[in-house]
């Protein structure tokens, strides 16, 4: 039971990195970590995100195929985006809405926090928890769903420059 | 006489929408009809530019992969683009399903296996029209890559339309535009829906008009009416960068061979009759 409670506190706190090495590549990123940045539930508080060679860091004498890629991609192996916590790259600010890129398919829009409302800035790196990846309801009388073009996340706060060094 | 009349389909007659025309001066009795009609060659063409041209027209053809644009993408590209994430399965348009690799956690996605075959198909063809002096419009209606897709339009030397489509834009040229109006040779769309999620006029429109078509389809679009349709994300600011990034590759590639080929076989021409 104690190894239960234990591997479950470990999973809460752990942060998925969906963001490939392009997008983070921007700003000031980590040292050198994969494009995967897939990380299995380990024994630590703070689990890093990096891993050893990921598929990718193979040079492509043996080519990857897509059922394997996306297998082992970071956004399937999260599982359902209900409660995750994710890191986030803020890419445009409209006043006190910020547009954070997480990785999925859409990104999703947060209100500027009142604590530390300055720092998040074009570029910075923030933490979320995900509600959904894409908002989508279906009407009533409607055939098909309709799409928000948006992802629902919860802002968390910025990305701790601590973490970033115990990730390297 | 074959070769007079290839010619006669590569020279553009009339002036398209606003670029300069390169009229030849026995046009003028044509009916307002495309310019793709062949006519009746004349005599007074002479006999080597059309070998010359005959030439560069064939020779593309007989090739599977003249321009060589597999190597302008890779699956790792289209996965790290998050091309193959597609909308929720409650979004799925019917005919979406052959081109959909599963579902996960009711999230549809896309088979880049087929994905990468489609655009091979699609930039081939772009290639050789654009190698063949065709008029590209690219069309895009997601407010969101407007002026992204504006500019690679400009930078490749083609054509964008990323704002209202008025009606008759295609089907009605003549009366909007006046006679003698060149259409375009070949419309991309990098998203075939407009802002109320229904399919673009343009894609019925270039159907109507025998103007081929590609576009790029996402899992809520209808692909049953485009030539060469590319399944894959159409939402993700990655993956319309590097679709925009390709296609301006595979344009700007397409022209340059061009070139090269008129110099060549100009040289060789010269060396021949020398």
């Amino acid at each position: 039971m104690a190894t239960l409670s234990w591997s479950r506190a470990a999973s809460r706190s752990q942060v998925w990195q969906l963001l490939g090495a392009a997008r983070r590549g921007s700003s000031s990123g980590t040292g050198d970590s994969p494009g995967t940045g897939v990380s299995l539930p380990e024994p630590e508080k703070r689990p890093s995100g990096l891993t050893g060679a990921g598929p990718q860091q193979v040079p492509s004498k043996n080519v990857e195929s897509f059922a394997s890629m996306l297998r082992c991609s970071p956004l399937v192996q999260m599982g359902p985006a209900k409660g995750k916590i994710v890191l986030g790259q803020i890419f445009h600010i409209v006043e006190d809405d910020l547009y954070i890129d997480f990785g999925g398919k859409f990104h999703c829009v947060c209100k500027r926090p009142e604590v530390d409302g300055e720092k998040y800035q074009k570029g910075s790196r923030v933490r979320l928890r995900l509600v959904d990846l894409e908002l989508t309801s279906r009407f009533l009388g409607a055939k098909t769903d309709t799409t928000l073009l948006e992802a629902d996340a919860v802002l968390l706060g910025l990305l701790e420059s601590r973490e970033i060094r115990q990730k390297e | 006489m074959a070769a007079a009349r290839l010619l006669q389909a590569v020279v553009p007659r009339f002036s398209c929408l606003g670029s300069l025309g390169k009229a030849a001066p026995s046009t003028s009795q044509l009916s307002s009809r495309l310019y793709g009609t062949l006519l009746a060659p004349e005599a007074n063409q002479q006999v080597e530019p059309n070998v010359i041209n005959d030439r560069i027209i064939t020779e593309p053809l007989r090739h599977p992969d003249f321009f060589n644009v597999k190597e302008l993408f890779s699956l790792k590209d289209l996965f790290d683009a998050r091309v193959h994430l597609g909308h929720k399965k409650g979004c799925r348009h019917r005919f979406m399903e052959p081109y959909i690799f599963g579902c996960r956690l009711d999230q549809d996605i896309i088979d880049l296996d087929q994905t990468m075959k489609h655009l091979q198909l699609a930039l081939n063809f772009t290639a050789h029209i654009a190698y063949r002096k065709g008029i590209i419009l690219f069309v895009n209606r997601n407010r969101q890559f407007g002026h992204l897709v504006e500019v690679t339009a400009r930078d490749c030397g083609e054509y964008a339309h990323t704002r209202y489509w008025q009606g008759g834009l295609l089907t009605n040229a003549h009366v909007q535009y006046g006679t003698g109006i060149r259409l375009p040779d070949l419309l991309v769309f990098i998203s075939t829906l407009n802002n109320v999620f229904e399919p673009h006029v343009a894609v019925r429109d270039a159907a109507k008009m025998n103007i081929p078509t590609v576009g790029v389809v996402d899992t809520n679009c209808n692909p049953s009416i485009i030539t060469y349709p590319i399944p894959g994300n159409d939402d993700s600011p990655l993956a319309v960068e590097l679709y925009c990034k390709i296609f301006k590759m595979t344009i700007t590639r397409a022209k340059n061979k061009r070139k090269q080929m008129e110099v060549l076989y100009g040289l060789q021409n010269k060396a021949d009759s020398s």
